[in-house]
């Protein structure tokens, strides 16, 4: 398989497309495909290991009533969707199973369905819920009885070596993806919000050699765009899962532009390189601990824990941002009135968008998005 | 909103009757101190009440004081306080309850008069939160010291090891208990700071003696219960949790406890029961609805009690070697944890502190409960804002259909009574008990 084979102006990586190419890899390659939820766990230690990391998405809008029989009507509609595709069998080309302990209902999702469709390999990754040395030790140790167990499975050492090496190729799509933003900051973006939400998608499921190749000639592609006159209201997505672009292209239609996000597929993943230090496990618990920014670590009351969305409403210059919940989401739910109360400090205005991770353009989330882009012009 | 028939409950036992007079007692000694501007802190269950005692720190428990609003019938419109500044009906309403206590308390200077508490929870000078059990908890403290109180926030951590992890591995046992013991010791440096005292190892040990003693009585009245027919039912049960959370340590809850052991004891040895006659003894599994415990009256009209509780239930986690109290403290949370991986952890996320009542879901359990309780049928209250605490109802259904034991999930609230209708939940129990009558007679559950 090869990145020529998607070419960026026409495929979709589409929840449908990556479990194609999934499934091509898996044949060709012969290595297990390890599925991962939220990125506690690093996906460099799953590959570094010998396997093919693979981010299991859900099917938005997808019917989640097979999930009944295991779970309770109240929770995210984002895993019970997943957890009705896992017992419908849609994701039997997993060899393997990784669910970091971010937020309840994924720490649980895990629990139900190793229980009643159990995996010939699975781990739920632990992660402490505030940023102390002591915390940021568990997680070191975390590290290590991960990395045990998926040698334990695939057979493969994970030398420091393997692992440094694997690190630099991730961190050179890492590069890439700081470029692809950067073009988000100019005051015509080359590239919609939609396309980027796709580009990341292909990183929850191409190796690090063919993604990077295909951020490279997405990269080539925008740059030689020419870019548009007209000015539009630069907004920021933050909330919940995002794997459709629907509501990136319900903003585009509403004559906003999407210039950089605060959602799990996005930029935080990306934005910074694993940093280097002697031991990689060190490097790996201060990015995808310490410095990964999702709002179920607990930084502290105050401004701290918006810092990072209110450092990129400025440097991406942001008039407003969209807010995207799905029912019974409760870290943004929680997190929502401080954070709209912060951003209208630094003259930023927000609109709340609630779903039931259906993504159905309806028309009444569209006039509340055409009002809102109203405001800017 | 009209209010329900079973808003009001009755209770069996003359040992809980006697918390009318023992609670406003303390309660106004808390006062007196409060006036005096002692400072307060609010905890969150899962913070070791022993040591709050051992600090002699003004405390309050908003979950508490959420049941308290919710039993007063208050809880909705300070619910709809923080739905007015943009928190969902589907968050927490122990949590919502708070943001809008605190909301009107800023803007009045002083604790709303609708405030179940005498001066209400005052103005807390440090949050001591506890992340265990659910998410909702972490967001809590931050988000009252963000909006309302710029005040210094500590919260525990208590990790537990997922359900298929061998927990015995010492390994992971050493893996865990680093974190336990070096968050403990976070937590008392913080509270040594912001108390301006020197923790007393000799006092935590004399009040974990006595805590340790009342929960054992506590844990041996759970256990009479078993009797049939059962001498005390939940509306003594639920309310009996009180006196662990405000005079922990005391001595005045030991004897609360031990008198209430041999209250229940008596009824067991007299054929004493909670209703005339006990056609079915149930398991109530997630928190109960605050504002309408008199359900559990209905139910013991119709001949259910309800015998066994999932939630607030101490088993013998706290037996630990309390010569070194703070390692008794990390010791007892991590058997607790243990016990609860035995048992099946799959629904939980972490550990419960065992001296607060910590709770359980879906798991091997079951089959012993069902066995030496008699169990006929299980109640489980999915409570929607609280999906922390429902979480694993359908699992624990599926598991115990497998011992014929029909469970009937019904949808409500712990402290919102939005969601509750009299006549819907009476149609529903009523079918219930039906179902039950037939799973008796040897037919199967599967037709439910
Ligand atoms: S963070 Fe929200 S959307 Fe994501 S899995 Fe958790 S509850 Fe669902
Ligand atoms: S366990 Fe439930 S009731 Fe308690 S704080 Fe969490 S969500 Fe609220």
């Amino acid at each position: 398989m090869t990145s020529s084979q998607f070419p960026f102006d026409k495929t979709g990586f589409s929840t449908a497309e990556n479990e194609k190419i999934i499934r091509n890899l898996k044949e060709e390659t012969n290595k297990p495909v390890i599925g991962y939820l939220c990125c506690f766990a690093p996906p460099e230690i799953i590959a570094a290991a010998g396997a093919i990391p693979y981010r299991i998405t859900g099917q938005p809008g997808g019917d989640t009533s097979p999930a009944d029989s295991y779970v309770e009507p109240y929770g995210c509609t984002y895993v019970r969707n997943v957890l009705a595709r896992a017992g419908r069998g849609e994701f039997d080309f997993l060899d393997g199973l990784i669910i970091s302990h971010s937020c309840d209902m994924v720490q649980r999702l895990y629990g139900i369905w190793t229980y009643y469709h159990p995996l010939s390999f699975s781990y739920l990754f632990n992660v402490p819920h505030q940023v102390t040395p002591w915390a940021k030790s568990f997680f070191k140790r975390e590290l290590g009885f991960f990395r045990e167990k998926i040698e334990q499975f695939t057979g493969n050492r994970v030398t420091p070596e393997i692992l440094r090496e694997t690190i630099g190729r991730y961190n050179k799509n890492r590069a890439l993806i700081r470029e692809i933003y950067e073009l988000r900051k100019l005051d015509h973006p080359p590239v919609k919000g939609s396309e980027v939400l796709d580009l990341l998608m292909a990183g929850g499921v191409l190796p690090a050699d063919l993604y990077h190749d295909y951020l490279q000639s997405a990269l080539a592609t925008v740059k030689q765009r020419k870019p548009e006159t007209t000015n539009k209201p630069r907004i920021m997505i933050w909330g919940s899962i995002m794997d459709s672009p629907a509501l990136f292209e319900m903003i585009e239609e509403s004559g906003g532009t999407v210039v950089c996000d605060d959602t799990c597929i996005g930029f935080r993943t990306w934005e910074q390189d694993v940093p280097p230090a002697n031991d990689p496990y060190d490097s790996l618990s201060e990015h995808y601990f310490v410095n990964f920014q999702c709002p179920r670590t607990d930084r502290g009351p105050g401004t701290e824990r918006f810092k990072y969305i209110l450092d990129r409403a400025r440097e991406f210059r942001v008039d407003g941002v969209v807010g995207y919940i799905i029912s019974f989401c409760d870290p943004h739910k929680f997190d929502y009135p401080d954070l709209r109360d912060h951003l209208k400090k630094e003259g930023v205005s927000m609109v709340l968008i609630d779903d039931n991770y259906s993504f159905e353009p309806s028309e009444a989330i569209k006039t509340r998005l055409e009002a809102f882009m109203e405001m800017f012009c | 909103m009209s209010q329900s028939e079973m808003s009001r409950a009755k209770r069996h036992l003359e040992t809980t009757a006697k918390m009318k007079e023992m609670l406003p007692r303390f309660f106004m000694r808390m006062m007196e101190r409060k006036f005096s501007n002692e400072p307060v802190a609010w905890c969150m269950v899962g913070v070791p009440p022993e040591l709050l005692k051992a600090f002699d720190l003004l405390f309050e428990w908003p979950e508490n004081f959420g049941t308290m609003c919710a039993s007063r019938q208050v809880a909705p419109m300070f619910i709809q306080e923080a739905e007015n500044d943009g928190y969902s009906p589907e968050l927490c309403s122990y949590v919502t309850n708070t943001m809008g206590y605190c909301k009107l308390f800023q803007e009045k200077g002083e604790a709303p008069e609708e405030s179940p508490l005498p001066g209400g929870m005052g103005t807390p000078a440090m949050l001591l939160g506890s992340g265990f059990v659910c998410e909702p908890r972490w967001k809590w403290f931050q988000s009252v010291a963000t909006r309302f109180f710029d005040v210094p926030v500590y919260s525990t951590d208590p990790l537990a090891p997922p359900w298929d992890i061998d927990a015995k591995d010492p390994r992971i046992e050493e893996h865990y208990l680093a974190l336990l013991r070096e968050d403990l010791a976070g937590q008392i440096e913080f509270m040594e700071k912001h108390t301006g005292k020197k923790l007393d190892l000799d006092n935590l040990r004399e009040i974990m003696k006595r805590s340790h003693k009342a929960l054992s009585y506590w844990r041996d009245t759970l256990a009479l219960r078993k009797a049939v027919p059962s001498p005390m039912g939940s509306t003594d049960y639920f309310h009996a949790i009180i006196p662990q959370m405000y005079l922990v340590g005391d001595e005045d809850a030991v004897i609360f406890y031990r008198e209430m052991y041999e209250e229940v004891k008596d009824r067991v040895e007299r054929g004493v029961g909670v209703t005339e006659e006990e056609k079915y003894r149930l398991i109530w599994f997630g928190l109960p609805p605050w504002f309408n415990m008199g359900v559990f009256n209905y139910l013991e009209s119709l001949g259910a009690v309800v015998v066994y509780e999932s939630t607030y239930n101490v088993g013998d986690h706290f037996e630990v070697d309390l010569s070194d109290p703070l390692e008794a403290i990390v010791r007892r949370t991590w058997q607790r944890a243990l016990k609860m991986h035995e048992y099946g952890s799959e629904t939980m996320p972490e550990l419960c502190n065992p001296a607060v009542f910590g709770g359980f879901s879906g798991s091997n359990l079951l089959e012993e409960l069902v066995e030496q309780y008699r169990l006929n049928g299980a109640l489980m209250h999915l409570t929607r804002s609280c999906r922390a605490v429902s979480f694993g109802e359908v699992h624990t259904r599926n598991r115990l259909a497998k011992t014929n034991v029909p469970s009937l999930i019904f949808e409500s609230d712990m402290a919102d009574p939005r969601f509750w209708s009299d006549a819907q939940i009476k149609t529903r129990l009523h079918a219930f008990l039906e179902t039950m009558d037939k799973a008796k007679q040897g037919g199967s559950i599967d037709d439910l």
